[in-house]
């Protein structure tokens, strides 16, 4: 199991990807995560997704992220982290 | 057993995806939220997955942090129970007491130490069926303890039984066919005993609760803050409410502002079941430790 899963929306991931607006980077810690899933079931641009093969969620379309910060204030425990970027 | 955690942590700060994104120094700064947590505790916490009482422990760290109280200006006080372990994880001054008590215990801490910020963490059985009495006489005397009720409308740690806050007609373990009492309105409770600050906000709205947790612990006098949670383990699974993540959607559906239900009809308001969210009062009272330095000056004749 790796300890961190990192994704990060950059212009390189999302070429066409002319959005405005504030973009973030999401950070899963599988250590601290006991899969309960609020974040992708609440996730408003379904960046992150639920995968069968593994307990913690999958960060599936990482350049939607608009910086929410509903999944970092709802995660019971404290296992995801989305820090804004320019 | 000690290197085991250290391990747990070790394990949680090292950093193998992409070290160039995410420098190791960067675990302690990885959230304003981690600071506060024990570093010696194992991770995560014993609470079941998706429960809500980890959300109140994010927003109660915020708005202290939000208030830059120092860690040794704070103390925290729990008795029993799923939300009476949200000290154990925290660094901060913790004591963690007996069922019911813990308003009890923290009267005598706030009268010792009265500049301290004393927080009483207490889930709904504790406060108001164990710790019934603490609490209404804690709101009388407007001591300035903030307590903070956790209600998820259960005993979940002892396996579902009804607690005074369980709708009429819901399922628990001691009640299979539907509970027949009425719950006790928390923050009418509060007001009707004269508690200077008094709030309601759930889980979902978890900003707000922040905001409400950082006035309350500001607050001079009483103050209590009604975070409504879930318990999706015991009372869910008994009324079939589905997951965590539904328990949580069902109280963003079935709560409403406290400005909205202002708006509503008197009849709408009578038939309204919904959750009212909002700050009911917010009051200046003379506070007690206050008024109990004075009666010793003037005793003393000073």
């Amino acid at each position: 199991m790796p300890d961190t899963v990192v994704s990060v929306s950059s212009p390189a991931a999302a070429p066409a990807a002319k959005r405005k607006g504030p973009r973030g980077k999401v950070v899963i810690y599988p250590n601290w995560c006991k899969g309960c899933h609020i974040c992708v079931d609440f996730c408003p641009t379904e960046v992150l997704a639920f995968i069968p093969s593994q307990e913690y969620p999958l960060v599936q379309q990482p350049e939607k992220c608009t910086a929410c910060h509903f999944c970092d204030t709802h995660c019971p425990d404290f296992a995801i982290i989305v820090r804004s970027i320019e | 057993m000690n290197e085991k955690r250290e391990q747990n942590i070790l394990d949680a700060a090292t950093l193998t995806a992409d070290e160039a994104l995410i420098p190791q120094a960067d675990w302690m700064e990885r959230s304003g939220v981690l600071q506060k947590l024990r570093k010696n505790k194992k991770f995560p916490t014993i609470w079941c997955s998706g429960c809500g009482i980890g959300v109140v422990m994010g927003a109660l760290i915020r708005a202290i942090d939000h208030l830059g109280l120092k860690s040794d200006d704070v103390a925290l006080v729990a008795g029993i129970g799923c939300t009476a372990r949200m000290p154990v994880y925290l660094d901060f001054n913790t004591l963690h007491t007996t069922h019911g008590r813990a308003l009890a215990f923290a009267t005598g801490l706030k009268i010792a130490r009265p500049d301290m910020k004393v927080i009483a963490i207490m889930g709904d059985g504790d406060a108001l069926a164990i710790g019934g009495n603490h609490f209404i006489h804690a709101a009388r005397r407007n001591i300035g303890i903030t307590a903070l009720v956790v209600n998820n409308a259960t005993y979940g740690m002892t396996g579902g039984q009804y607690s005074p806050t369980t709708p009429v007609g819901r399922r628990a373990t001691t009640a299979p066919y539907g509970n027949v009492e009425p719950p006790f309105p928390v923050c009418d409770l509060a007001i009707a005993a004269g508690a200077s600050y008094v709030a309601r906000s759930t889980v979902y709205h978890a900003l707000e609760l922040d905001k409400f947790l950082a006035e309350a612990i500001a607050k001079d006098g009483f103050s209590l803050v009604e975070a409504v949670s879930y318990c999706h383990t015991t009372y869910g699974r008994l009324n079939k409410l589905g997951t965590a993540a539904d328990m949580m959607r069902a109280l963003k559906d079935n709560s409403i502002a406290k400005n909205a239900y202002d708006k509503l009809s008197d009849e709408q308001k009578a038939s309204n079941s919904k959750i009212v969210r909002g700050n009911f009062v917010n009051k200046d009272r003379s506070e007690y430790t206050g008024i109990y330095q004075n009666l010793i000056a003037n005793v003393r004749g000073d």
